[in-house]
């Protein structure tokens, strides 16, 4: 859809997992960008 | 149905709480059909109906407990994996989750009668931090309500039913030759659509070693790092590419309002 609209977009193979394996710095999810959802307690 | 019947009549109770709990976990068989014929076999005296009841509420009872306890232990890891099946994995975990919450526990007492509801519903409840005294209650209800109205059903249509069987064998060649046609005009269309697509499936790839080079490079700035995976973002311990952003990939068609135009963006769905 990315390219249908005209963006230069590229997917990176393997995902997080692949950056990972390959020593690749990564964060946490800053608590802001969690998405909160329900809870009965 | 009357192969079944047979079945049903020789193996009777292990094959009832063997289907229905599959189906408990999550695995597509008809537990209901077996419930009709297993009240089908009640009515025909082959089975005896307080033992074929109480299997099937203990086999839907111990299904859906494990799934409440993988839940309430994994997060929504399971939610994400049981959502995968479905088209919209983002909003399969969101509105599932609203849903539920809006309607509250007596969302069990008829979940196991609606479709794809049946298998999140208590893996939902245990994500949802519902204590398992209330699950347990409710689930039994609920467990009890279906295999009372199928085995019901099977038990006073038992001869309707036969005569349903009977009829779908005599009209099966129409049956067939209907079912192929559909089935020959499905795959025309699938194909259709695939070809029509085509050209946009081609996504150019690149390998993480490269874009690691590229983030180092003088051409960093004019990289974006796009994660749009379906549920990465739930769990206080998730994690993602270092720079990244979010992007909701079910709001694609909000979201690309404000992404820039003069940027490689590099995304990432797993």
């Amino acid at each position: 859809m990315l390219r249908e609209q005209g963006f230069n977009a590229f997917v990176i193979v393997g995902g997080l997992a692949a950056w990972r394996k390959a020593g690749n710095p990564t964060e946490s999810v800053p608590r802001d960008d969690l998405v909160k959802l329900p809870t009965f307690s | 149905m009357e192969a079944l019947l047979a079945a049903i009549g020789r193996h009777g109770y292990v094959l009832v709480f063997v289907i229905v709990l599959a189906e408990s976990l999550g695995m597509p068989v008809p537990a209901a059909l077996a419930l009709v014929a297993g009240g089908a076999a009640v009515a025909a005296g082959l089975l005896h109906l307080t033992t074929l009841l109480l299997l099937a509420v203990a086999a839907m009872l111990l299904g859906d407990s494990m799934l409440f306890v993988l839940g309430r232990y994994m997060g929504w890891a399971l939610l994400g994996f049981l959502c995968k099946l479905s088209v919209n994995p983002e909003t399969c975990i969101l509105r599932s989750a609203e849903s539920f919450y809006k309607r509250g526990k007596a969302t069990l007492l008829f979940a196991k009668f609606i479709p794809g509801i049946n298998t999140m519903a208590p893996p939902l409840a245990g994500s949802m931090k519902m204590r398992p005294d209330v699950f347990l209650r409710f689930d039994l209800a609920g467990a009890s309500l279906y295999a009372i109205v199928y085995i019901a059903v099977g038990f006073l249509f038992r001869d309707f039913l036969a005569s349903l069987a009977h009829g779908f064998q005599t009209a099966g060649r129409a049956v067939e030759s209907v079912t192929v046609l559909a089935l020959i005009g499905y795959a025309a269309y699938r194909v259709w659509l695939y070809r029509k697509h085509a050209v946009y499936r081609v996504v150019p790839r690149v390998q993480v070693e490269e874009l690691a080079r590229k983030l180092v490079s003088e051409d960093r700035d004019k990289i974006v790092l796009m994660d749009v995976r379906s549920h990465g973002y739930y769990d206080s311990g998730a994690a993602r590419i270092k720079g990244s952003i979010r992007i909701e990939p079910n709001n694609l068609s909000e979201e690309i309002k404000t992404m820039p135009k003069d940027k490689d963006i590099y995304v990432y769905c797993t």
